[in-house]
């Protein structure tokens, strides 16, 4: 009886497991061409998920959307275009450069810039202050 | 007074930052997908979700103002904008329906039609019918060249077939009132 209960559980689970998808594709760049952007996409429905996390319906329908467009033949620009024309830039992580948009590359550029120049003021100041009192300790040995 | 600015200085970041935060507190998180407004509504030849003989085209749209509501008898918050909509079909509001069914796993395969219209059918017979009829979307392709990202969605769609409001989520009588009878009616008048 035991025996057949377990033979019975592990059919069950052979199932589960065949209900995971597999995309065939043609060629090794399609398949990483396809991992790739399935992480870059966004998920129009979700709160910050990628298209490959999300189980929303609307990201397994992008997901296989975007498996059709590179069986097709498409390549990353035209796959990106396509989804943009339809979800906006939101669909994408990687926004574009706009008027709205120019803050978050200049920002961190920006700090590097303040940061380094603060660090560096600090440290030629520091410096004259130690040859003073080195050439004070040496007049006095002097 | 160089070293007094300098002591304000983390203050006022402090306070800039939590200002910024704090207005967060309160935006709207929600996707606003505006890309197809003022758009042609997107080319198809799709059956009847009733009749599967029957096929449309985007010539549904031209000559009325029309609602075209995205919805699915899986779908919850569709049940709540159901009577709601029946209400405007009766003030004279045409709502045609974009139909979505849940699945379209090749594993499972789809549920079949007649199932779908029965469904349907005794959803509708409760919560009202405001539809003049059903556009079934069976591979839900379609709703991925409106950017349909779920449902309920309603677009708005003037005489001439071009798009004019995408809303996310359901109709009610506040969002109505406020946000789309006032667009609605410039439509009509168009």
């Amino acid at each position: 009886m035991m025996r057949w209960i377990l033979i019975a559980l592990m059919l069950v689970v052979t199932n589960a497991f065949a209900v995971e998808e597999i995309w065939q594709f043609d060629n090794p760049a399609q398949q990483q061409l396809f991992n790739q952007l399935k992480e870059e996409l966004r998920c129009p429905k979700c709160q910050n998920q990628n298209i490959a996390d999300s189980n929303a319906v609307v990201a397994k329908d992008l997901q296989r959307k975007l498996y059709q467009l590179i069986k097709q033949g498409k390549d990353r620009e035209q796959i990106l275009q396509y989804m943009k024309e339809r979800y906006g830039d939101f669909v994408h992580y990687q926004p574009p450069v706009t008027p709205l948009t120019w803050v978050l590359w200049v920002l961190p550029v920006l700090a590097i810039v303040l940061g380094a120049i603060f660090v560096l003021r600090r440290r030629t100041t520091q410096t004259t202050e130690l040859d003073v009192s080195e050439a004070k300790r040496l007049l006095g040995e002097e | 007074m160089k070293s007094r600015l300098i002591l304000v200085l983390p203050l006022l970041i402090f306070f800039g930052i939590s200002i910024f935060l704090f207005s967060g507190l309160f935006s709207d998180p929600t996707y606003k997908n505006q890309v197809q407004v003022s758009r042609d509504i997107p080319e198809f030849a799709l059956a009847d979700l009733m009749q599967p003989q029957v096929i449309y085209d985007q010539s549904v749209f031209s000559g009325e103002v029309t609602l075209l509501n995205v919805w699915g008898v899986w779908c919850v918050t569709c049940d709540v904008e159901l009577p709601f909509l029946s209400q405007l079909r009766e003030q004279g509001v045409r709502i045609v329906g974009l139909y979505l069914p849940e699945s379209v796993d090749a594993d499972f395969g789809t549920k079949p039609l007649a199932q779908l219209q029965r469904e349907v059918t005794a959803k509708l017979q409760r919560l009202g019918n405001p539809y003049q009829f059903n556009i079934l979307d069976a591979d839900r392709q379609y709703s991925i060249d409106l950017g349909v990202t779920g449902a309920p969605e309603t677009y708005l769609v003037d005489k001439k077939g071009v798009i004019r409001m995408h809303l996310i989520g359901d109709i009610n009588p506040q969002n109505w009132q406020t946000q789309i009878a006032p667009l609605y009616q410039e439509l009509l008048a168009e």
